[in-house]
């Protein structure tokens, strides 16, 4: 029976001093009480514990149960009585053994589990764990800061609930293992506070250190990827109290400012190796891009933020961390970096930022970011923001900022209809600068002809793919139609009739070719199609197309028409809407020329 | 703290006061930002463009509403004067105040949040200002100067600048880059140069100018005047200037204005076979350099080398070897370089990548050995110059370095033991004492193997 062998080797014990405990005592100890606790004895094991002449014994050798311990109370169902029994156990072993070993077991017990049970076991473990820590003498900050880290770890591999049902679900009880680690953390984050108002020991600043790491470390993970917005419904959001909590923690110890404005503030380092650093500066990227989300979009310790910093500083500031977030793919990430995007550009006036700061190579990269998100992004809503904060970020520029941004942004987005929207904006910049009294040096004369160039003409000549292009064809023929209305040759404010040769030679005469030849290619195609029809439904489809893992039906000859046919009338579109062109101009050429008769 | 209602009357009485009798100090004399000293500063000088500010504030609406106070907070605010990173009304406002000095600032939306405001303290004044008794002076700010010192570039108090007047931009010159500049400079009082020159960033000292410049032009913008404080280590060093009768170790002041600049490509702007051709030149630049003494002018063009190439991939096999030759010559005589300028781990770390590169070169090993022998480190030293010999047993020079490491070794022991010898017998009487009270060793012991075992459980 287990029961007599655990009470053999205990009687041996109780009369041996603590110095004459063996080895093997501990292996028998070890094995009777687990064996007692596998064989459903607890009551009886939780006795022996109890009993004060035992003291000794368990101080020494008590921290060997905790892993079957353990082990039993999660498999026990709650309300069970053998639960309540082996409860009371782990609550006699944090009391009577000694903190060091009952330490260690305890973090071996959170490091060896895994999946399902990472949040039981450190839930269950986090109150004893607090309390052993709480009592240990030696190396406190790096065995607070190892638990940390350990529980940290292993919590990450976890899935941060992000939909409102996963949420109220919290299947793995990540949302409640994260508050209550939070709590673990209280009394420890309140020593710093009490010992930083007396004075700034050594041993102080490396508690301080660990609970800042824990703070970067629950940024990154789980806030980073958790859905932070209020949902209806929840009262207590548990993310949203966790963030406060972390915040509150950083404010605390007195670490948040430094942390938002750190990259003005040179820092001091920790590490004399540059490697070291720049990895810890890459490290704490994701985390930072996080803590400023939390400010500056869910205004989580806004209190302690001083007003008295400027908008465009703001946005200056936040833009290296705008850029992390646009370069992720995950929902959670690009949704925050949009959101804090928006939050810094909602404080800006229209037209107020210098293109000065074009210059810092973030607000270069922001929007070609934005681009890539409106063009690649699968899901739909970041793709609508994106856009809208492309036309936001365009707004606050002055003059010259728009000028640049719409240069680069030609350039470098190899898509039509981003191009399209450019070519749209400057049309809108060319209307203000020709209707508004003062005059806009900018979208007028040679600093627009120089963008012109980069508008009207086909990349590629007459072999251009018109039907790829059709968008940005599309917006350079309503650009030129515009300009040929608005402007008078006599008037030439925008200069578009002094480079009417070149607007011909690189623009509308490969398009009319172009025209022609696609218009053929395709009619041609037609009539194949329309001749093969019986046979081509015959054979077999050469090959297979897939979106997304979905592979797509085979296209039928019908469909394969009608796609010919709507390319057709694309370029029947261009074509009419160039032909229109044409004539504008004409017109205004035969005008100019009676007039000078 | 008072409440909102307390103040809320004073604070109308105070912008009523101010608007009343409040200076203009906007530059525009748009009555955009009003000034009431409320007391006078206890020094005559005032902030420079640049500076680090240090103030607390506490800042009001119209109607009394305080909405942020640096008290609350416990810690002065500290900015950079001048920058744009805080609202116009301060930029312009503490510019104008002496060390000391107490002020209230009534401030226009345009010089402070706007009309947008600022979420979500500052409304926009759309929305609520205009219904306020003083609606186009939403915000009233008092400020204390409590300090304020020149910018300090490096943090390491080497080169500190003040700017008298700020530049346009955001961009900077970068080293390589090609700078017209004025400059003033002046030793203990007396000025020893004046000149417009221009040069190329990271070889000042062709045209006498110490390196400290070139380094803290490397912050500056298109326009920029400033004057710069520099400590020996950035200005002529130990080995002074006699043509400007500059002795060893003097602190110099120079005023800068930067006319213009051209940047230099960076590193990814060039391509394989341009990145080559100029390491060739800056080469030639650095060994120049290293010959006349100038070591920190030649590690920057030594550097040069390595940034270019020491990624580059992609090379084809008679560039990659042109590549390899060039930088093992850098990291060669960049050991050289910080030998003399006795940054020793540098220099190690150099031998290390021209050894990777060649794992039998003779200089390599015979520098890290140089180095590791200044660094007391003698076993170390003592490996590299037997494998110098391995290499080239003709070696004298190596040969006569062991024979160094053996006799150093040989001293250092016996210094060695007699400090310690001291020291054991200090140990043995502290222990004495402390046997008594049964502290300090044991609480050693118990933590050390608290430390085992928490690594064991981190690795297990």
């Amino acid at each position: 029976m287990a029961v007599d062998e655990l009470q053999a080797i205990i009687q041996r014990c109780q009369i041996l001093e603590e110095s004459d405990f063996r080895g093997e005592d501990f292996n028998l100890f070890q094995v009777a009480g687990q064996k007692c606790l596998e064989d459903g004895y607890a009551a009886q094991l939780l006795e022996v514990i109890q009993n004060e002449k035992n003291k000794v014994i368990i101080k020494n050798m008590g921290w060997n149960l905790i892993s079957p311990l353990v082990r039993c109370i999660l498999a026990y169902k709650q309300e069970d009585d053998k639960q309540e029994h082996c409860l009371k156990i782990l609550d006699q072993l944090v009391q009577l053994c000694n903190p060091k070993e009952l330490f260690l077991g305890l973090l071996e017990q959170i490091e060896q589990t895994s999946g399902e049970q990472v949040c039981p076991t450190v839930m269950l473990l986090l109150q004893p764990l607090q309390t052993v820590l709480l009592k240990l003498q030696n190396k406190k900050a790096y065995s607070v800061g190892l638990s940390l880290a350990m529980i940290m770890n292993q919590l990450t591999p976890l899935p941060v609930p992000y939909t409102k049902q996963q949420i109220q679900e919290d299947k793995l009880g990540l949302c409640r293992c994260c508050n209550a680690v939070v709590d673990f953390a209280k009394p420890f984050v309140n020593e710093v506070v009490k010992n930083m108002e007396k004075s700034s020991e050594y041993n102080n600043m490396e508690l301080k250190e660990e609970l800042l790491k824990f703070c970067m470390k629950s940024l990154k993970y789980p806030l980073l990827t958790a859905q932070l917005e209020q949902l209806e419904g929840i009262e207590e959001h548990p993310f949203r109290h966790f963030a406060t909590e972390i915040i509150d923690i950083l404010q605390d110890i007195r670490e948040l400012m430094p942390l938002v404005f750190l990259h003005h503030k040179g820092r001091r380092s920790y590490w004399e190796n540059q490697e070291f650093e720049d990895i810890e500066r890459k490290n704490s990227a994701d985390s930072l891009a996080c803590l400023s989300y939390l400010m500056f979009v869910q205004h989580f310790g806004i209190n302690c933020f001083p007003m008295v910093f400027s908008p465009s500083y703001l946005l200056q500031c936040n833009m290296t961390h705008i850029e992390v977030l646009l370069n992720r793919t995950e929902e959670s990430m690009l949704s925050k970096g949009l959101d804090l995007f928006e939050s810094c550009l909602l404080r800006m006036e229209d037209n107020s930022l210098s293109h000065q700061y074009l210059e810092f190579r973030d607000f270069i990269n922001v929007p070609q970011d934005l681009v890539k998100v409106m063009t690649l992004c699968p899901i739909e809503h970041l793709r609508k923001k994106s856009l809208n904060m492309l036309q936001l970020f365009i707004d606050k520029f002055d003059a010259e900022g728009k000028y640049t941004l719409f240069r680069c942004l030609l350039k470098t987005s190899n898509h039509a209809g981003v191009q399209g929207y450019i070519i749209q904006k400057i049309k809108d910049q060319i209307h203000l600068s020709l209707t508004k009294a003062h005059d806009n040096i900018w979208f007028t004369g040679h600093h627009l002809i120089s963008l012109l160039d980069l508008v009207l003409f086909l990349p590629e000549g007459a072999e251009t793919d018109l039907l790829q292009n059709s968008d940005r064809i599309m917006a350079s023929l309503n650009l030129l139609r515009y300009l040929v209305i608005k402007d008078c040759e006599s008037d030439n404010q925008t200069g578009v009739w002094t480079i009417l040769a070149k607007i011909e030679k690189n623009f509308l005469k490969p398009l009319h070719v172009g025209l022609n030849m696609s218009k053929a290619h395709y009619e041609a195609e037609i009539k194949n199609k329309k001749e093969n029809r019986r046979e081509a439904n015959k054979s077999n489809t050469v090959c297979s197309l897939t979106v997304s893992e979905e592979k797509m039906p085979a296209m039928t000859t019908e469909m394969q028409l009608q796609v010919l046919h709507s390319a057709l009338f694309t370029f029947d579109l261009i074509e009419s809407v160039l032909a229109r062109v044409e004539e504008l101009i004409e017109v205004k050429v035969k005008a100019v020329m009676a007039e000078n008769i | 703290m008072t409440t909102d209602e307390a103040t809320k009357p004073e604070g109308e009485v105070q912008a009523a006061a101010l608007a009343e009798r409040g200076e203009d100090i906007t530059p525009a004399q748009d009555r955009g930002v009003l000034k009431i000293i409320k007391r006078p500063g206890n020094d005559d000088e005032s902030p420079m463009i640049g500076d680090k500010v240090y103030v607390h504030y506490k800042g009001k609406l119209a109607n009394g509403k305080k909405f942020d106070s640096s008290r609350d907070r416990n810690e002065p605010f500290v900015f950079s004067l001048g920058k744009g990173q805080v609202i116009k009304a301060w930029d312009i406002g503490v510019a104008t105040m002496k060390k000391g000095e107490v002020c209230y600032l009534l401030c226009k939306p345009e010089y402070a949040y706007g009309a947008a405001g600022s979420a979500p303290k500052i409304p926009s004044n759309a929305t609520l200002f205009f219904e306020a008794t003083l609606p186009t002076f939403p915000l009233i700010l008092q400020v204390e100067l409590l300090d304020f010192k020149g910018e300090d570039l490096f943090e390491d108090g080497g080169i500190i600048r003040r700017i008298k007047r700020k530049g346009e931009g955001y961009s900077n010159p970068n080293e390589g880059a090609t700078v017209e500049i004025h400059l003033e400079g002046f030793c203990g009082g007396t000025r020893f140069d004046c000149k417009d020159v221009k040069f190329v960033v990271g070889e000042g000292e062709d045209h006498d100018i110490p390196i400290g410049i070139d380094k803290a032009l490397e912050k500056m913008q298109r326009g920029e005047h400033c004057v710069l404080y520099l400590g020996p280590r950035y200005g002529f060093g130990e080995a002074g200037k006699p043509k400007y009768g500059i002795q060893a170790n003097a602190e110099l002041v120079y005023e800068v204005t930067l006319k213009s600049f051209e940047k230099a490509k960076e590193s990814w702007e060039m391509d394989t076979k341009e990145k080559l051709e100029q390491a060739a030149i800056v080469k030639e630049k650095g060994t120049m350099y290293f010959k006349e003494g100038k070591y920190l002018q030649a590690v920057i063009q030594y550097g040069k080398i390595v940034s270019w190439l020491e990624m580059e991939y992609g090379l084809s096999e008679k560039e990659s070897k042109a590549s390899d030759s060039f930088l093992l010559a850098a990291f060669l005589n960049l050991a050289m370089c910080y030998l003399k300028l006795r940054e020793y781990t540098k220099a190690v770390e150099c031998c290390d990548k021209a050894l990777g590169l060649d794992q039998d070169n003779e200089k390599g090993l015979y520098r890290r050995g140089e180095a590791r022998l200044l660094m007391n480190e003698f076993e170390l030293a003592k490996c590299d110059f037997q494998k110098v010999l391995e290499v080239n047993p003709q070696n004298k020079a190596a040969r006569s370095q062991i024979s160094v490491c053996q006799k150093k070794t040989k001293e250092h022991n016996e210094r060695d033991r007699r400090i310690y010898a001291n020291m054991f017998t200090k140990f043995a009487e502290r222990d004495a004492k402390e046997a008594a009270s049964k502290t300090g060793v044991e609480k050693e012991a118990e933590k050390a193997t608290c430390a085992q075992g928490l690594e064991t459980a981190g690795a297990g």
